[in-house]
């Protein structure tokens, strides 16, 4: 079998509108890959940042998969939300990004998005907080049932990701 | 020497931790250490230092210049568990008091060559206020018992930091045997330049 190792890092996210920040993340593949070694889901430290321009988290991903076909090729999912000074979360922005297909060091920059609610709700939003959420997060990631969503578009999240491949070469595949 | 079927790779490091940009603090010094998966194991050099204690020049208020060198070789047989080289700067506070003034890890670079990477330095946060004041109060900054936990991802959503400062670090890798194992590293059938199309 051929495997696959995503060494790197989250390493932050900037242009949200406020800083204090933490994100929750995963990495999902189709039914022929199998993990080996590694998280393949976590959640960052909340970094509340001296110099505004980015949040900055460091979080560390190494996986190693196998995997017997092509299809489902690993994504990693992300959620960033947003803990104020009472503890309390508010979503941020969902995004997700394909791991690079080709080996060695990627830098990526994965935009993400909000679902916004009605009019009401955005009212509700401004004075309390808050707002909607989606109830499935396969959402993110699967393309299939957004067209009944409305959203808006928030900050980026940075990573660095290194991939590692090996065997590919012995099936005739080239990355 | 026929080395026919190796089963052990190896990852030669050669680098330095050359300076850190913590405009709000001075005559610090920086430790650095290594964490590493269960197949890896260091063959020679330092797995652990301690710098100098340095302070900002008189003529550039800028970087805090360490300059300090890192030469250390892994063997391996599975790249998972990557080597990470986590490093933690400490100075005096206003009572003269080493307190730690920002963590950082990342991971060594995978590929061949020479590599710079400037890394974000952040420290922990009191959690509650009542911690915020006590520290605040005693002059005893919270900190990691064991600061390899910032190489780990596990058990990270329980704690608040705040970044503050970038330290640079650069690296000269080699390695031995991946290919042969059959990993590849970097991507050689399409070797495309990166190009912007604008119609």
């Amino acid at each position: 079998m051929a495997e696959v190792h995503i060494i790197g890092q989250i390493v932050g996210a900037s242009g949200f509108p406020q800083h204090s920040l933490f994100c929750k993340w995963g990495i999902n593949a189709g039914g022929a890959w199998r993990l080996l070694s590694g998280l393949k889901e976590g959640q960052t430290q909340v970094d509340n940042p001296q110099n505004e321009e980015m949040a900055y988290w460091s979080h560390p991903v190494d996986v190693h998969f196998a995997t017997k076909g092509l299809q489902g090729w690993p994504k990693l999912h992300l959620q960033v939300w947003h803990q104020d000074s009472y503890g309390r979360c508010e979503l941020y922005g969902y995004g997700f990004c394909h791991i690079p297909s080709s080996p060695g060091f990627h830098e990526l920059k994965c935009v993400t998005w909000r679902p916004v609610g009605t009019w009401q709700d955005q009212l509700a939003q401004l004075f309390v907080g808050g707002g909607p959420q989606l109830k499935t997060s396969d959402l993110i990631y699967i393309g299939a049932d957004r067209y009944r969503l409305q959203t808006t578009s928030m900050g980026c999240v940075h990573l660095q990701l290194a991939v590692i491949l090996r065997h590919f070469d012995r099936y005739g595949v080239e990355c | 020497m026929a080395a026919v079927s190796p089963s052990v790779f190896l990852l030669l490091v050669n680098g330095q931790i050359e300076s850190a940009n913590l405009p709000e603090f001075d005559d610090l010094y920086c430790k650095y250490c290594f964490v590493y998966g269960h197949d890896w194991s260091p063959v020679s050099g330092l797995e652990e230092g301690i710098s100098q204690i340095t302070s900002k020049s008189r003529v550039t208020q800028q970087d805090l210049v360490w300059n300090f060198p890192i030469d250390i070789t892994f063997k391996s047989t599975n790249p998972f568990g990557w080597p990470q080289v986590v490093v933690s700067v400490y100075g005096p506070d206003v009572f003269g008091n080493d307190v730690v003034r920002g963590y950082g890890a990342v991971h060594i670079p995978i590929t061949p060559g020479r590599h710079k990477r400037t890394i974000p330095l952040f420290v922990p946060e009191s959690t509650s206020r009542l911690q915020k004041f006590t520290s605040w109060f005693l002059g005893r900054r919270p900190e990691f018992t064991d600061p390899k936990v910032v190489a780990q991802g596990e058990g990270r959503e329980v704690t608040r930091v705040r970044s503050q400062g970038f330290l640079t670090l650069s690296f000269n890798i080699v390695t031995k045997d991946l290919k042969k194992l059959g990993y590849d590293m970097t991507s050689e059938v399409l070797s495309v330049p990166e190009a912007t199309y604008r119609p």
